[in-house]
C-alpha cells in the first residue's frame, strides 16, 4: 500500500487547531453563566438586606418567591430544551464517525464539561460560602432565604443543566462513550446532581434540630460526600485523554501519517 | 478602596430598582411558643433614634426567661445577649447583665429577671433595626423589640480604636494585622505559582499521559526538577520558621481565645409573687381575639389593678390605668403597641388576698400581622406571657400568664 | 523536551518527552492542555472549597474560632484530602508533583473571593475578623516530598507530618497580632475575641464556637504543638486513604449499554443472569 506524502496530507486539509476547536461556544457558555452569576449576586445585594429578611413581608414575596417560582419555570424548561435537543438530533451512525470529527466533539465535550465546571465553582465555592456569610449573620426564618434561592434553586440546577448535557452530548455523539458507558462521567455527573435533593436533609435538619447556624454541621455533611464525586473528573479526563490520543492517531493514519506517531521513535533498522 | 466603590454601585442599583426596607428581622416567622414563652423583654428603651458613623447607641431593658419554658427547648444553660441587626452595621463596644460583662456566655435561671444594657457604635451608614437578643444554645436567637436606628455619615470615617495591656495602640479593630495577612499571604499565593509555573512552562498533559504510558519516566521529571524541588522544600520550611520566630519576637506576650462563662446573680425576686391562673384560654379567629379567663390571688397588703398583658413583645395595655400608661415608653415602637389595648369588663381594683376571677381581652390585627395566629397549628399549643399589675402607689409588680389555648372559629 | 525531528518526516514531526508527535497533534495538545487545566483548577477548587467550608468552615471564617486545639487539629486533617487525591491523578498519571500545591492553593483563592464578595460586601465584616488561614507552605513541602521520593507512602509519612506541622507556624506570623491581650469590660481578653464580639454575628452567638475551653494539661502553653502532632498523625493516615480514593474515583471503568442500538450499534445481548442447571441441549 503506498501512503501519501506526509507533507502533502498536511496542504489539502486544514490541520491547525482552529479545525477542531471552536471557542465560540466555549466562550458564549462562559459568558452566559458568568453574567448570570453577576446578575443573581448584584440582585442579592440589593434585595437581601431590603426585602430579604422577613419572609412574611410582601416584599419578600415580590422580590424573592417570585425570583423563586422565575428560575424553577426557567430551569425546568431549560433542561427539558437542551436535554431533549442532545437527544433527538442524536448521531445514528455513531460507528462510521471520521476520526478528524471525532476530535472534533471531545473538544465540544471538553467545552461542556468546561462550562459544567464553571458553574460548579459558583456553587460549590462562591455562593456556597457566601452562604455562610448570610446565615451566620442574619436570623433563618424560611427555607427559601435570599442565600438559598440563589444558591439551591438558582446556581445548582444550572450546573445539573450542563452536568447531564455533557453526559448526554457524549453519549449521543461520541462513539466510545455511547459503546460502554463511562463509569467516571456518570459519577461526576450524578454526584453533584444528587447535591439537589440533599436539600431535604438540610431543610429538614434545619426545621427540627439546629437552631443555630454553624457551618461544620453534621447536617452539611451530605452535600460534602456528593462534592467528592467531582473527583470522578480525574478519571474522566484520563478517559477522554486517552480517546483523544486514539483519535488523533487514527485521524493521522487515515490521512496516510506515520506508523509511529505517538510512540517511541523506530528504532534505525539494522543493516 | 474597591470595595466600597462596588457597594456604591449596588446602592445605586437598589436605588434605581426601588428597593424599599424590610420590617423585621425575621422574628414573625418564629413559631408563636418561642417568642411566648421563653425570652420576656420589658421595659425596652433605645437612647436615640438617630446617631452618626462612631457614635453609640444605648439599648437597655431587663428579660425574664418565662417559667413556662417549652419542653422541647434545652435549658438556658449557655446564654448570650446578642443584637439582632442586620450584620455588623453597629459594633458591639459593651454589653452586661446585671451590671457583669457579657461579652462571653453563661448560666441563666428560669422565672428569674435581669437587666440588660448594650452599647453598640454606629458603622454602616443606613437605616437599620436594632433589637436586643438572646442566643439560647440549642433554642437559637430570641428576639426582643426592634426599633429603627438611623446611622448617618461615612463608613470610611469609622474606627474602633484599642489599646492592649501591653501597650499596643491598635487605631482600628477592623484592620489591624489585614496588612500582615494580605502580604503574607500574597507572597506564598505568589511562590505557589512559581512551583506550578515551573511544570506548566512545559508541554503538560496529553504528552506527558502518553509519555508516561511508554515509560519515559527520566525525560518527564529530571535532575533539574528534583533540585528545583529540594531547593523549594529547604526554603519553604526554613521561611515558615522565620517568619514564627519574627512573630514570637515581635509579639512575645500573647494569649489564647478566652473561653470561659460569665456568673451573674438574677435580679431579687419580688417578695411577694402574684399568682395568676389561667381557667380557659381561647383565641377568637373572626374577631382575632385572646380571651384569657384567669383567676388572680393578691397577696399583697394593697390593691392592685391589671395594667398590661405583654406576649411576644406585643404591649397590650390597659389605657384607663394611668400608672400603666405612665410605663409606656415614647420610643417604644408603635407597631407593638396595639392600639385598642387591654379590655378588661371587671376593672375594680383587687382587694388584698382577694382571689379573683377575670376576664382579659386583647383584641387585635396585630395577632394576624405578627403571625401569632399560627400558634393554632403549632404542636405545642400554649399561650405564654406577662401580666403587669400595679397597686395604688403604682407600684409595678410582674406575674407569669400560661395556659393552654382554644381556637374558636365561630364569632362569639 | 522538544524537538524537531529528521528530514525524512518533512519537519512535521518533533519528539515530546521522548515520544514522537505530528507538529498539528502537538499544537492541538498544548491547546486542549490549557482548557483541561482549568477545568481541573474549577473543579478542583468547587469540590474542596465546598468540603472544606463544611468540615473546617467555621474556624477558617473566623478570627476568634483560630484556637489551639480544634483549629489547629481539624484544619490539615481536612484539607490534606483533596491534595492526595489529586497528586495520585496527576503523579501516577502525568508525573506532575503539583497536585496538593495546585489543590490548596485554589482553596485559598476560592476563599478569598468569598470572604471578599460574600463576608466583606455582602454582610459587612471586616477582613480582620474573616481572613482565611495559610495552608500553601504545607502544600509545597507535600509536593516537594513526592517529587523527590516519587513514593506515596513516603509522602504520607514525611508530608503527610509536614503538612500539619507547618500549618501552626505558617500562620502565626499573622495570627500573634490577633492574640495580644486587651483588657474590655474588667475583663482579660485577646484582640481576636474581642473583633469576634465587636463586628455581630447575628446568627452565631460566642458560645457557638467551638474551641479549646481551657485545656488539661497545655505543657507550658503548647498546646498547639500537641495539636499539631495529632492532626500530623491523622494527616498520615487520611493522605493513604485519600490517595487510595483518588486512585478510586480516576479509575477509567466502563459498563455496557443497553441503549447502544439507539446510535446505530447492534444490539447487545441481554445479560445472562443465571446459567441454566442443566444445559438446553443436554436432552
Amino acid at each position: 500500500m503506498t501512503k501519501p506524502e506526509p507533507a502533502a496530507l498536511f496542504t489539502t486539509q486544514d490541520w491547525s487547531p482552529r479545525a477542531f476547536i471552536s471557542w465560540r461556544g466555549l466562550l458564549l457558555g462562559l459568558a452566559g453563566v458568568f453574567s448570570l452569576m453577576l446578575a443573581y449576586r448584584s440582585y442579592q445585594q440589593v434585595f437581601g438586606w431590603s426585602a430579604g429578611l422577613d419572609a412574611t413581608d410582601p416584599a419578600f414575596d415580590t422580590y424573592w418567591m417570585n425570583l423563586l417560582k422565575g428560575e424553577l419555570v426557567v430551569l425546568t424548561a431549560s433542561w427539558a430544551g437542551l436535554w431533549s435537543y442532545l437527544w433527538f438530533t442524536r448521531d445514528r451512525a455513531l460507528s462510521q464517525l471520521a476520526p478528524r470529527e471525532e476530535i472534533r466533539r471531545y473538544l465540544n465535550l471538553i467545552f461542556f464539561i468546561f462550562v459544567y465546571a464553571f458553574a460548579v465553582y459558583w456553587t460549590g465555592s462562591f455562593f456556597a460560602e457566601q452562604d455562610a456569610a448570610w446565615h451566620q449573620t442574619v436570623v433563618r426564618d424560611t427555607p427559601f432565604t435570599p442565600s438559598h434561592i440563589v444558591l439551591f434553586y438558582g446556581t445548582m440546577p444550572l450546573f445539573v443543566l450542563f452536568g447531564v448535557g455533557s453526559l448526554l452530548y457524549a453519549m449521543t455523539r461520541l462513539p466510545k462513550f455511547a459503546e460502554r458507558l463511562s463509569l467516571p462521567l456518570i459519577i461526576a455527573v450524578a454526584g453533584p446532581f444528587l447535591i439537589l435533593p440533599n436539600l431535604g436533609f438540610n431543610e429538614w435538619g434545619h426545621a427540627f434540630w439546629l437552631m443555630e447556624e454553624y457551618f461544620s454541621a453534621p447536617l452539611h455533611w451530605g452535600f460534602v460526600v456528593l462534592g467528592w464525586s467531582v473527583l470522578a473528573l480525574g478519571g474522566l479526563l484520563v478517559q477522554i485523554l486517552q480517546h483523544l490520543l486514539d483519535a488523533i492517531r487514527r485521524a493521522e493514519l487515515q490521512a496516510g501519517g506515520l506508523d509511529d506517531s505517538l510512540a517511541d521513535p523506530q528504532p534505525a533498522a539494522g543493516p | 478602596m474597591r470595595a466600597d466603590a462596588c457597594s456604591r454601585g449596588w446602592l445605586a442599583l437598589a436605588w434605581l430598582l426601588g428597593a424599599n426596607v424590610a420590617l423585621a428581622h425575621g422574628e414573625r416567622n418564629q413559631e408563636p411558643f418561642l417568642r411566648m414563652r421563653t425570652a420576656q423583654f420589658y421595659d425596652v428603651s433605645w437612647s436615640t433614634d438617630h446617631i452618626a458613623v462612631n457614635e453609640n447607641v444605648v439599648v437597655t431593658g431587663r428579660f425574664r426567661l418565662f417559667e413556662d419554658w417549652p419542653a422541647n427547648l434545652p435549658q438556658p444553660d449557655r446564654v448570650f445577649i446578642g443584637n439582632g441587626t442586620p450584620g455588623p452595621v453597629l459594633a458591639r463596644v459593651e454589653s452586661y447583665i446585671n451590671g457583669a460583662p457579657a461579652i462571653q456566655s453563661g448560666r441563666l435561671q428560669l422565672n428569674r429577671d435581669y437587666e440588660f444594657k448594650t452599647v453598640l457604635k454606629g458603622r454602616i451608614p443606613g437605616r437599620h433595626h436594632v433589637h436586643p437578643m438572646l442566643n439560647v444554645e440549642g433554642a437559637g436567637p430570641l428576639l426582643g423589640p426592634g426599633q429603627w436606628l438611623e446611622v448617618s455619615g461615612d463608613h470610611r470615617d469609622f474606627k474602633l480604636s484599642l489599646t492592649t495591656i501591653d501597650g499596643t495602640q491598635i487605631d482600628n479593630l477592623e484592620t489591624w494585622g489585614v496588612d500582615t495577612v494580605v502580604r503574607w499571604e500574597g507572597f506564598w499565593i505568589l511562590m505557589a505559582l512559581v512551583f506550578v509555573g515551573w511544570w506548566l512552562r512545559r508541554p503538560l498533559l496529553m504528552t506527558r499521559l502518553r509519555a508516561l504510558e511508554l515509560g519515559h519516566e527520566e525525560a518527564l521529571v529530571t535532575r533539574a526538577d528534583r533540585r528545583f524541588g529540594a531547593v523549594f522544600l529547604v526554603s519553604t520550611v526554613l521561611a515558615v520558621f522565620g517568619a514564627a520566630t519574627w512573630a514570637e519576637q515581635k509579639y512575645p506576650r500573647t494569649i489564647p481565645l478566652q473561653a470561659g462563662q460569665f456568673r451573674v446573680e438574677p435580679l431579687p425576686r419580688e417578695a411577694q409573687e402574684i399568682r395568676v391562673t389561667v381557667k380557659r384560654a381561647t383565641y377568637d379567629v373572626p374577631g382575632r381575639a385572646m380571651k384569657l379567663q384567669v383567676e388572680i390571688h393578691n397577696p399583697l397588703d394593697r390593691p392592685l389593678q391589671v395594667g398590661e398583658f405583654m406576649t411576644s413583645n406585643l404591649r397590650f395595655v390597659n389605657h384607663a390605668l394611668p400608672a400603666a400608661m405612665a410605663r409606656v415608653e415614647a420610643s417604644y415602637p408603635a407597631e407593638l403597641l396595639p392600639r385598642t389595648g387591654l379590655t378588661l369588663p371587671d376593672s375594680t381594683p383587687i382587694a388584698p388576698h382577694e382571689t379573683r376571677a377575670m376576664l382579659i381581652e386583647a383584641t387585635d390585627a396585630v395577632w394576624e400581622t405578627e403571625r401569632l395566629t399560627s400558634l393554632l397549628s403549632d404542636p405545642d399549643n400554649r399561650v405564654g406571657g406577662l401580666l403587669f399589675l400595679y397597686d395604688d402607689a403604682g407600684q409595678r409588680s410582674i406575674a407569669n400568664v400560661s395556659g393552654a389555648i382554644v381556637p374558636v372559629f365561630v364569632g362569639s | 523536551m522538544t524537538k524537531a525531528v529528521g528530514p525524512e518526516a518533512g519537519g512535521e514531526y518533533i519528539e515530546i518527552y521522548g515520544v514522537r508527535w505530528s507538529r498539528w497533534a502537538a499544537k492541538l495538545s498544548a491547546q486542549v492542555d490549557i482548557i483541561i487545566s482549568l477545568i481541573i483548577v474549577l473543579a478542583v477548587t468547587a469540590a474542596f472549597h465546598l468540603h472544606f467550608m463544611l468540615l473546617a468552615g467555621d474556624w477558617d471564617f473566623w478570627v476568634d474560632w483560630k484556637d489551639r486545639e480544634y483549629w489547629v487539629t481539624l484544619t490539615p486533617i481536612v484539607a490534606i484530602t483533596f491534595p492526595a487525591a489529586l497528586q495520585y491523578v496527576l503523579w501516577e498519571k502525568f508525573r506532575l508533583p503539583i497536585g496538593a500545591t495546585l489543590a490548596i492553593t485554589g482553596l485559598m483563592v476560592g476563599a478569598w473571593i468569598a470572604r471578599f464578595f460574600g463576608f466583606h460586601l455582602w454582610s459587612y465584616f471586616p477582613f480582620s475578623l474573616v481572613w482565611p488561614a495559610l495552608m500553601i507552605p504545607g502544600a509545597l513541602v507535600l509536593d516537594c516530598v513526592l517529587l523527590l521520593t516519587g513514593n506515596f507512602f513516603i509522602t504520607a509519612v514525611i508530608g503527610g507530618m509536614g503538612f500539619a506541622v507547618l500549618f501552626y507556624p505558617s500562620n502565626w506570623p499573622m495570627l500573634a497580632a490577633y492574640r495580644l491581650p486587651v483588657e474590655v469590660m474588667g475583663s482579660l481578653v485577646s484582640v481576636g475575641d474581642y473583633i469576634g464580639y465587636a463586628f455581630t454575628r447575628t446568627a452565631t452567638p460566642e458560645y457557638l464556637r467551638f474551641i479549646e475551653r481551657g485545656t488539661l494539661r497545655t505543657f507550658g502553653g503548647h498546646s498547639a504543638w500537641v495539636s499539631s502532632a495529632f492532626a500530623g498523625f491523622v494527616c498520615v493516615l487520611t493522605y493513604l486513604l485519600w490517595w487510595h480514593i483518588g486512585m478510586l474515583l480516576s479509575r477509567v471503568t466502563t459498563l455496557p449499554n443497553r441503549w447502544r442500538h439507539l446510535f446505530g450499534y447492534p444490539r447487545e445481548r441481554p445479560p445472562q443472569t443465571a446459567s441454566p442447571a442443566v444445559p438446553r441441549d443436554a436432552s
